[in-house]
């Protein structure tokens, strides 16, 4: 097993640790899935919560780590909407499009947020703070529609509602 | 700390201390808050630190405040259990912590619960409800020693210890389990396969990719009772044999599911209930969480099994079955969240307590999560097989605001929709598959009549689009084209040859594509064209979204969806600048009558107004009113453009709305119009039904008068009585519009003695000044505006006692809202339930009403409740009246067509929707004798549609379906969008009423019209759709 280069690595977003660090626990995920039969996506998965998105370099090691071809590994990374090989904004804001949520309203509120922060979902704004995303369905369709920031999920959001709580995270 | 369980006997021991320590806990108050995901997006953890910072605050020793996990009023988070030792258990909802020291307080210091914030455990809606998965969700999901206080893994050590594997299959199979994942396949049947497939290494796996939008059950039992789940795939690995490893394939999206699984799967373990020798016997087995990371497509069973195996979820060819080859090629079952979790209260309780509820075939519970365009949404467990209606309607308590229901779409993007017509269907697999949609996971998503079936079929091929894995052509090529197809007809460019297409595309993917999802994908769109098809052909024909949602198609829906397309934002943006009378003008270029309108219209409008999103729809037809009353009072003339006069004389039957209206638009064309009416004034219903104090005489004679000025002809008094004498008699067209004036009978004994009237030709007395008799005593049958205007009336006259009887409930009266307020107010008895069985009569003159109370049961094919009379005596009883007023429905008097029209069976004429025409050349009919009774602005749109088509029929030229309106000159209206000031809540203007000890008094008119300040701060509150541009993709 070559040693990789931590050149190889580079982390996107400060405050993750520093170059040596995140290779060393991608390495230490690597080494605990080994040899189990699903072993690239739970690897694929602690890289990108370490690193915050995958560059093709953290690819090609784990590539040749789990001995399995880039293409392959690439192949599983595009194939799942939750990687990404493109560095995401520090609050990525979640739209939830699932069905109740879109009856109550939810496309209005991509359109605010779209306004807003003048970019489609998909894309980060140019100061690298906010992320836009689809989400299809974060399963509390009770309080649609919903829009969630990481972990907090806010309910009963309407285009007045959302630019709030844009706002308190300025 | 946790002893590992080497044994039955000690499991029993760790139940009972379990036991006596909740029995001890439940000496104290226990304070439960629930801790759902939805629970804590409500800020229930600041409820429960308000909870924890008040009693010790308080410095209370009784109680115990734990966590539990979501128990499904999801509208109603964040809720709080609280137990008392004396007082039993309430739940309180929508807690804030604001409202925690009062409750703490009230209720567990004085002992007295504040009723105003409960959960009304007694309603429908808790009440119809038959809990058992989620029988756990009040106890600390975190706690296992919680779980096995409540008999929990005693169904796994039964089957470990005292079942063969082949028997606990055989009571899986009798109880009737079948997968509730959606398909329904027998889960017993599925299990006896991977015991019969070849193989020493098999697995269990747990499908707990939740991908349908909408659906979130799985959610709340991952959640909220891991342990069931656990316990289920234990004892699902000893039936099937051979299985030491289980995968549960949990969905990235629910965080809390994974981490509250993992937490479970870890005190699992500590206790020896998996890994080796579960509770000291030979069986081992063990079980761990895969996170999906976003692929829909990965809840269908070969994705799924190729995810966990690393790869891209990518479904396979079946056969072979994972049954046979599954996870890594090995025997595998895959059973849904809820499946798992129903097998060990079906081995701890029996498979006869297991079918004791639901039906034959569709045996237990399901749970359903009730979302969207309803009262009470939230997580729900009834029965399967109970009626569809039950659940929207009693469950669910209905559509807010009261919207009129739609449809329910259940099986998310594998299903369809089930509409108003077919409430009575039970929710089981069969019943929902024959009307062309799935029960799927169930997510059950109510709509109502501002969502368009066309583009809910829109919005879930788009969904399947982005999650097809792209491996088989039907569904990555087939499906994006009948998107195509959809687009094109939500943006008003679809033709009939598209639907044509679009159905067989359908046919296509779903029998040509490799796995579910693609064989399942066209099933919205096959199903909104089975049950909506009005909807598309009106897209596509009238260029017309009848929900006023599809953008493209208009500018504001209010405009849109009036039935004359009244220009709405620009005359109340006119008003809004004072400038009064150029809104006066705007309006009278597409409604001759708008003093009138804006009296009784019952405002289609106001009911799509974006605004009411913010705080309330705008007063639409209050400010049309102003406009129009504000002209009249300081002379502001419309003069409309007038074309050359041409030779070709029109006929017109009925001087109602829309005949006059036909008559105003053909005499601005050139045409000479001449107008028979058989009664002695003209108006129609606006003259002869609709009273005083609704529509002053006055004001609908200034009206009329301003139409004849332009040269009608007006035959007062003339009855026609056959319609081919008036071509005979050189009239070159001739547009029936006579209305619907015949009152329908109720049928019963006894009716035809005096005191006893129809409606309308009780009002139609009293219009033209005949005063006609009414005593003291009236009862009034019918529950639409014709009762509550006889009612009204009879009030007027005298009569001291009214009551109106009504057979349905209150809220399916079809009278407009604020008429039935009013008739309250005014004294009025509405008997709701109730219907009249004979006319008791002395000497030919009615003295009462034998009535019987009803009940109502099923749902009709309009969505109503069925009513049905009580059987025994205790439910008739006799009302004393004196005056008996029908008002249970009317048709037209269609006596006078002889031959070439056609009338149909209920007694309309029969014409086409679009042109007017019948089928006899030249003559067309419009308004309620084509409609039954309708509204008085359907009549005059009915009115410019009949003038277009007689005008094209004299040119020569083809009818055309688009009603035409030319030579106005463009009245320039503010484009300025409004302020954020104004865009903030602020409530809706009432207009004056004048002093309430005049109304009864006397005829004069009630609701005044708005003063002019009034008028601009209303129409300030416009949100101008107008101005939007219409963005689609």
């Amino acid at each position: 097993m070559a040693k990789p280069n931590a050149k190889e690595i580079a982390p996107a977003a400060a405050g993750r640790g520093t170059a040596a660090e995140i290779f060393r626990q991608v390495q230490a995920a690597i080494e605990e899935n080994r040899g189990q039969a699903g072993a690239l996506i739970p690897v694929l998965q602690r890289a990108q919560t370490l690193i915050g998105y995958l560059p093709l370099p953290v690819l090609q090691t784990i590539s040749r780590d789990l001995n399995i071809p880039l293409s392959t590994v690439y192949g599983v990374t595009t194939f799942y909407s939750f990687f990404t090989m493109v560095p995401r904004g520090k609050h990525i804001i979640s739209t939830c499009m699932g069905t109740s949520c879109y009856v109550r309203g939810g496309e209005r509120i991509l359109n605010t947020l779209q306004k807003e922060l003048s970019i489609e979902p998909g894309e980060t704004t140019k100061d690298g703070v906010f992320s836009l995303e689809m989400v299809r369905c974060l399963g509390c369709c009770g309080l649609a529609p919903v829009v969630s920031i990481e972990e907090k999920v806010y309910r009963r959001m309407s285009p007045t509602k959302i630019k709030e709580v844009l706002s308190s995270y300025a | 700390m946790a002893k590992r369980l080497s044994s039955v006997d000690d499991l029993n021991k760790l139940r009972e201390t379990a036991q006596s320590e909740l029995a001890e806990r439940a000496k104290n108050i226990e304070v439960k808050v629930h801790l759902g995901t939805c629970g804590i997006a409500g800020g229930a953890k600041f409820v429960q630190d308000a909870f924890v910072k008040e009693v010790k605050s308080r410095k209370l020793t009784n109680v115990v405040i734990t966590e539990a996990a979501c128990i499904g009023p999801c509208e109603r988070e964040p809720v709080v259990t609280v137990v008392h030792p004396r007082m039993g258990r309430v739940i309180y909802a929508e807690v804030t912590p604001e409202q925690v020291p009062n409750i703490v307080e009230q209720h567990l210091i004085k002992g007295q619960v504040v009723k105003e914030w409960l959960l009304d455990l007694e309603s429908p809606t808790f009440k119809l409800q038959h809990i058992r998965i989620m029988h756990n969700q009040d106890i600390n999901p975190q706690s296992i020693d919680e779980y096995i206080a409540r008999d929990g893994y005693q169904a796994l050590a039964k089957a470990i210890t005292k079942m063969q594997p082949q028997e606990v299959i055989d009571e899986v199979t009798k109880a009737g389990l079948r997968g509730r994942g959606g398909a329904g396949f027998p889960t017993g049947t599925k299990w006896g396969f991977v015991r019969r497939a070849v193989g020493d290494e098999k697995f269990v796996v747990c499908n707990g990719d939740e991908g349908d939008p909408g659906a979130y059950m799985n959610r709340a039992v991952l959640e909220g009772n891991p342990h069931s789940i656990i316990e289920g795939m234990a004892i699902g690995a000893y039936a099937i044999g051979n299985v030491r490893r289980g995968y549960a394939y949990i969905r990235a999206e629910y965080p809390l599911a994974i981490q509250t699984f993992n937490n479970a799967l870890a005190q699992a373990r500590q206790l020896g209930l998996l890994g080796k020798n579960i509770l000291g016997t030979n069986f081992e087995f063990d079980l761990s969480v895969f996170p999906g990371a976003g692929a829909f497509v990965c809840g269908e069973e070969t994705a799924l099994l190729a995810s966990i195996e690393g790869k891209r979820g990518n479904p396979r060819q079946r056969p072979p079955f994972p049954a046979n080859k599954g996870l890594l090629d090995k025997p595998t079952t895959l059973n849904n969240v809820e499946t798992w979790s129903n097998v060990p209260q079906i081995i701890h309780k029996g498979a006869a307590w297991f079918a004791s509820a639901g039906s034959e075939r569709c045996r237990g519970t399901k749970t359903f999560c009730l979302v969207g365009k309803i009262n009470n949404s939230g997580l729900i467990e009834v029965p399967l097989s109970t009626p569809l209606g039950q659940i929207v309607f009693d469950i669910g308590g209905g559509i807010p605001d009261s919207k009129k229901f739609k449809a329910v779409q259940i099986g998310g993007p594998s299903g369809g929709c089930i509409p108003i017509g077919h409430l009575n269907t039970p929710v089981d697999y069969e019943a929902v598959t024959a009307l062309g949609a799935i029960m799927g996971s169930g997510g059950l998503i109510v709509m109502d009549e501002n969502n368009c079936m066309v583009d809910v079929a829109k919005f879930f091929l788009q969904f399947t689009r982005d999650e097809s894995c792209g491996k088989c052509t039907p569904c990555r090529a087939g499906i994006p084209k009948m998107l195509e197809i959809l687009n094109k007809i939500t943006q008003g460019k679809g033709t009939m040859e598209d639907l044509a297409v679009l159905s067989e595309l359908a046919e296509m993917v779903g029998s040509a594509s490799l796995c579910g999802l693609g064989q399942t994908a066209p099933n919205p769109v096959l199903s909104t064209l089975r049950h909506f098809r009005d909807e598309y052909e009106a897209h596509i024909i009238d260029k017309h979204c009848p929900a006023a949602v599809c953008q493209p198609l208009f500018k504001a829906p209010c405009q849109h969806t009036c039935p004359v397309e009244l220009d709405c934002p620009g005359y109340v943006a006119l008003i809004k600048e004072g400038k009064y009378a150029e809104a006066y003008k705007l309006i009278r270029q597409r409604l001759p009558f708008p003093m009138s309108v804006g009296r009784v219209c019952d405002h289609p409008c106001e009911v799509k107004c974006r605004r009411a999103q913010v705080d309330e729809s705008i007063s639409i037809r209050d400010l049309k009113r102003m406009a129009a009353d504000y002209a009249y009072e300081h002379g502001v003339e419309f003069v409309p453009p007038m074309k050359p006069k041409k030779q070709e004389r029109v006929a017109i039957i009925g001087a109602g709305p829309a005949g006059l209206t036909a008559a105003y638009e053909l005499a601005r064309e050139g045409y000479n119009v001449t107008v028979f009416e058989a009664l002695p004034v003209a108006g129609g219903m606006m003259a002869v039904a609709i009273p005083e104090y609704r529509l002053p005489k006055k004001v609908l004679k200034a009206e009329i008068d301003s139409i004849l000025k332009l040269g009608v002809e007006l035959k007062l008094n003339t009855r026609v009585n056959d319609v081919d004498s008036l071509l005979k008699e050189g009239y070159k067209a001739v547009f029936i519009s006579c209305g619907a004036h015949k009152g329908d009978k109720m049928g019963i004994p006894g009716e035809d003695v005096e005191g006893v009237y129809d409606a309308i030709d009780y009002l139609r007395e009293l219009s033209l000044g005949k005063k006609p008799k009414v005593g003291k005593r009236v009862a009034v049958v019918g529950g639409g505006n014709s009762a509550i205007d006889a009612a009204r009336s009879a009030v007027r006259q005298g009569a001291e006692d009214v009551h109106i009887l009504y057979r349905r409930e209150r809220r399916d009266m079809p009278a407009i809202d604020e008429e039935i307020e009013a008739a309250e107010n005014e004294g009025i008895h509405i008997d709701c339930l109730v219907a009249p069985t004979k006319v008791l009569s002395e000497n030919g003159k009615v003295t009462g009403l034998e009535c019987v109370r009803m009940e109502l049961k099923g749902f009709d094919s309009s969505g109503r409740r069925t009513p049905s009379p009580l059987a025994g005596p205790e439910y008739t009883y006799p009302l004393a009246v004196d005056t008996v007023i029908e008002a249970i429905g009317q048709r037209p008097d269609t006596s006078f067509i002889k031959d070439g029209v056609k009338v149909a069976k209920g007694g309309t004429i029969t014409a086409d929707p679009r042109t007017l025409a019948t089928d006899k050349p030249g003559v067309f009919a419009g308004g309620d004798a084509v409609t039954g009774p309708k509204t008085v602005i359907w009549a005059v749109a009915a009115g410019q549609r009949a003038a277009t088509s007689i005008k094209r029929y004299l040119q020569g030229k083809p009818l055309s379906i688009f009603v035409e309106r030319d030579g106005y000159e463009p009245i320039a209206v503010p484009q300025i969008a409004p302020t954020e000031e104004e865009v903030k809540e602020r409530a809706r203007v009432q207009p004056a009423e004048i002093e309430s000890k005049e109304r009864k008094a006397s005829y004069k008119e009630i609701v005044l019209s708005f003063r002019p300040n009034e008028a601009r701060e209303e129409a300030s509150r416009c949100l101008r759709c107008d101005l939007e541009v219409g963005g689609e993709e």
